[in-house]
């Protein structure tokens, strides 16, 4: 399929439109957080899926499997706090590795900077809502915070580290195929299927 | 000569242990104790203690082990350590998340002591932030800061996190030790609404948020704001957006001076670097005299951006205003919802909201959430019931009868931070309905309930009727069989009865005697006896006269039965 990028311009700006009317991030209510997130992570899946027209058959053979832990996710009964974190460590993952300019022939910079937006907007939300959170934990946060930078760091949640483990493959991967056109591909289809599994778990976050 | 050999061994056995060292010829050295690790940035250092510290020629050791190795290693930088902690930061781990498993012994000659084995720990979990790296600017009323993330560029520590640090900075007056103000900054930020030729000073600190982990203060640094620029900036910008544009304005208290406004992408703020210095110039906006600029509304693409502003004036230009943060949503407009309103009863009325209008370009999928403020009123007074619903169906409950209400609403975005608002939708009247409708309704229920008796009774006698017609037949023939047979001997003929027929019959005239002969007796019971009864007189009959006997007879005969 070859589609003129004016024409994807064009036919984005619409659907850009509508989506981004949701994400105004100066007017979030942390209640409805599922419900923005969800659309903000639709959209920024819907972006990733069209930054590249096709994904480069010659690729296929260097893919690889990063093994996303699904399992943090679909444990019985997470805590709302330990999703948004979770989301909150996916989003803040997903910009490191987008903001990472290698990739200037891979794909059009218009696309590469509305992702980019993208993934900032669904941090700025996250990120409000997680400090109004913390805002109302602030005595419990000053008391552990002596004892902290006394005896080092506390242990994040094992979820976060698993999620950490599975970016962090993802950053090797790049590494060591030297950024390669192939390794953007096969990175931006898996950070994609990522979302999505993310996106299906947003729904975890109304029920609470 | 057993018990010599037994005893001999039990001696062995029991000497064995301190036999054994007595030929190594050294003491028994005690193994290191309480094992840690202290990791800042890329820093990492192990400690322990010993006792056999003090005792001279005594070495420690440590090795490690990450998962995929199978042997334990050498730990570089903790090779015969003769004080109780090393460094071993030239471990170049490949990564952080993982496991790993340290142990240290103590040595001395060829002598070595039990290895003691530190907790297997993951080096990011126990790793403490750093002080950044703070690189200084001064302005006349802002300082420029320009800050590295803790640990070097290629951490690896902190690789995966260089966007992701926040950090948290206070400033003070040089000449007043109070604390002036605490800020929390990305990496390359400006502190505005300071004094010119003052000395500052400020201390940064690192943070890592979700799960929340604070840094170490770095060290002080301090620097003077410069004098007051010639060309002072432009203050308190504004943007609007307004129908198909933004209207960017600012403050300006000096004439002949010309404006420039360039934009930025909010999310370069994250990347520390280089990055946020791209700033690209505003079209419509470059050059120009007055004090507002407008922007077409494709110059930006959708999301959150920042503007500056710098004033020129001939030759000197001034330092960049305060960057103003904007969202594009900010252009969208929440149109009015549409209100209806009917009477439910005698004292409420129920009130629907429905969705918004399409405008005349698109219609707007409101896909935030709305809250409506209602005003609602009686027709002929002023006073004026304001109800904030979040809910698009309710009822006004306990009004008057027979009265009109007037009610108009608005949608409003739920959020405080951002007040936005539609206009007020069309007002709508509706009138309630009258009172005493309980009257009328019992009444119409009698009615109801006597009309539908009536109706059970009819449908009940029907039904007795038909439950008659099969159980309980009628003698009547069917009138299938009058049509047919209309006269009445003939009838008689078809259809036996057990009825008796009693005639009464009277002679009119008797030669002997006027008699009443009654005669009941169906035609094939006693046709003899009865032949033989009336024979005499039909004989009588028909000898005077055959035929009118006869014809009596005839007559007489199918009279009988019936």
């Amino acid at each position: 399929m070859s589609v003129d990028p004016d024409v994807i311009r064009k036919c984005m700006w619409p659907v850009c439109l509508m989506g981004l009317f949701v994400t105004g991030i100066l007017s979030l209510d942390c209640n409805l957080l599922n419900v923005h997130l969800r659309r903000v992570t639709w959209h920024n899946l819907s972006l990733l899926s069209r930054m590249s027209k096709s994904f480069p058959i010659e690729c296929l053979r260097e893919s690889k499997a990063f093994e996303l832990p699904q399992e943090i996710l679909s444990d019985t009964q997470p805590l709302t706090r330990d999703i948004k974190e979770a989301f909150y460590e996916m989003s803040r993952q997903a910009f490191h590795i987008f903001i990472q300019d290698t990739f200037k022939s891979t794909w059009e910079e218009k696309h590469l900077r509305q992702v980019q937006i993208g993934l900032d907007q669904q941090l700025q939300y996250l990120e409000q809502c997680l400090e109004e959170e913390e805002e109302e934990n602030e005595d419990m946060r000053e008391m552990a915070e002596d004892e902290w930078t006394q005896s080092g760091a506390p242990v994040p949640q094992l979820s976060n580290l698993e999620l950490r483990r599975y970016f962090n493959r993802i950053d090797r991967f790049l590494k060591d195929k030297k950024y390669s056109h192939c390794a953007w591909e096969i990175v931006r289809v898996e950070i994609r299927r990522c979302f999505y599994f993310f996106h299906k778990f947003t729904a975890l976050l109304r029920r609470k | 000569m057993l018990a010599l050999l037994g005893a001999t061994t039990l001696m062995l056995v029991a000497g064995a242990p301190w036999v054994l060292p007595a030929a190594s010829g050294g003491t028994n050295l005690k193994s290191p104790e309480n094992g840690s690790v202290c990791i800042i940035d890329d820093n990492f250092t192990l400690k322990w203690n010993s006792s056999s510290e003090s005792v001279r020629n005594v070495t420690f050791s440590a090795e490690y082990k990450i998962p995929g190795m199978d042997n334990w290693k050498k730990l570089p930088g903790c090779q015969h350590i003769t004080s109780t902690e090393c460094n071993f930061s030239s471990v170049k781990l490949k990564n952080v998340y993982e496991k790993i498993e340290l142990r240290i012994r103590a040595e001395k000659g060829n002598n070595t002591s039990q290895w003691h084995e530190v907790k297997p720990f993951i080096p990011f979990q126990k790793a403490q932030i750093g002080p950044p790296d703070v690189h200084l600017e001064a302005e006349d009323k802002a300082i420029i800061i320009n800050m590295s993330p803790p640990g070097t560029k290629d951490s690896i520590m902190w690789a995966m996190d260089h966007s992701s640090f926040t950090y948290s900075l206070v400033i003070w007056k040089n000449s007043s030790s109070l604390e002036e103000r605490t800020e929390t900054v990305y990496s390359r930020d400006k502190i505005y609404k300071l004094s010119p030729e003052t000395t500052y000073c400020l201390k940064v600190k690192a943070e890592l948020r979700s799960p929340r982990r604070v840094g170490v203060y770095s060290p002080v640094y301090c620097i003077n704001t410069t004098e007051k620029h010639k060309v002072p900036s432009p203050e308190n910008i504004q943007i609007d957006a307004e129908n198909q544009v933004y209207v960017l304005k600012w403050d300006y208290a000096y004439e002949n001076t010309t404006f420039r406004a360039q934009w930025s992408h909010e999310f370069l703020k994250r990347i520390p670097g280089g990055h946020s210095d791209k700033w690209k110039q505003i079209p419509n906006c470059e050059d120009v005299e007055t004090t507002h600029c407008v922007i077409p509304q494709n110059v930006f693409p959708e999301g959150i951006h920042r503007i500056r502003v710098q004033a020129s004036n001939g030759n000197n230009t001034s330092f960049w205003s305060e960057e103003k943060m904007f969202n594009t949503e900010m252009k969208t407009i929440i149109f009015p919802p549409v209100i209806s309103m009917k009477s439910v009863n005698d004292d409420s009325l129920h009130v629907s909201i429905g969705a918004p209008k399409e405008s005349e370009n698109k219609s707007v999928n409101q896909l935030y959430p709305l809250i409506y403020e209602v005003i609602f009123r009686e027709n002929t007074s002023n006073a004026e019931r304001k109800v904030v619903e979040k809910r698009t169906d309710f009822t006004f409950p306990n009004l008057k009868s027979l009265t009109v209400y007037c009610v108009k609403a608005r949608a409003l975005t739920e959020n405080d931070k951002w007040n936005k608002s539609s206009v007020f939708s069309d007002t709508v009247c509706e009138k309630t309905k009258p009172g005493n409708t309980s009257k009328t309704w019992l009444i119409a229920g009698i009615c109801t309930a006597l009309f539908s008796i009536i109706v059970v009774i009819y449908v009940v006698k029907v039904l007795l009727r038909c439950i008659n017609y099969v159980f309980f037949p009628s003698s009547k023939p069917p009138s299938t069989v009058d049509e047919y047979f209309s006269e009445q001997p003939v009838r008689n003929l078809l259809l036996s009865t057990s009825e008796e027929q009693t005639e009464r019959c009277s002679i009119i005239e008797n030669a002997n005697s006027i008699t009443v002969i009654e005669e009941t007796n169906p035609i094939y019971e006693d046709p003899k006896k009865y032949n033989s009864q009336t024979s005499q007189d039909s004989g009588n009959y028909s000898n005077e006269d055959e035929n009118s006997g006869s014809k009596i007879g005839e007559e007489l005969l199918p009279q009988e039965t019936v």
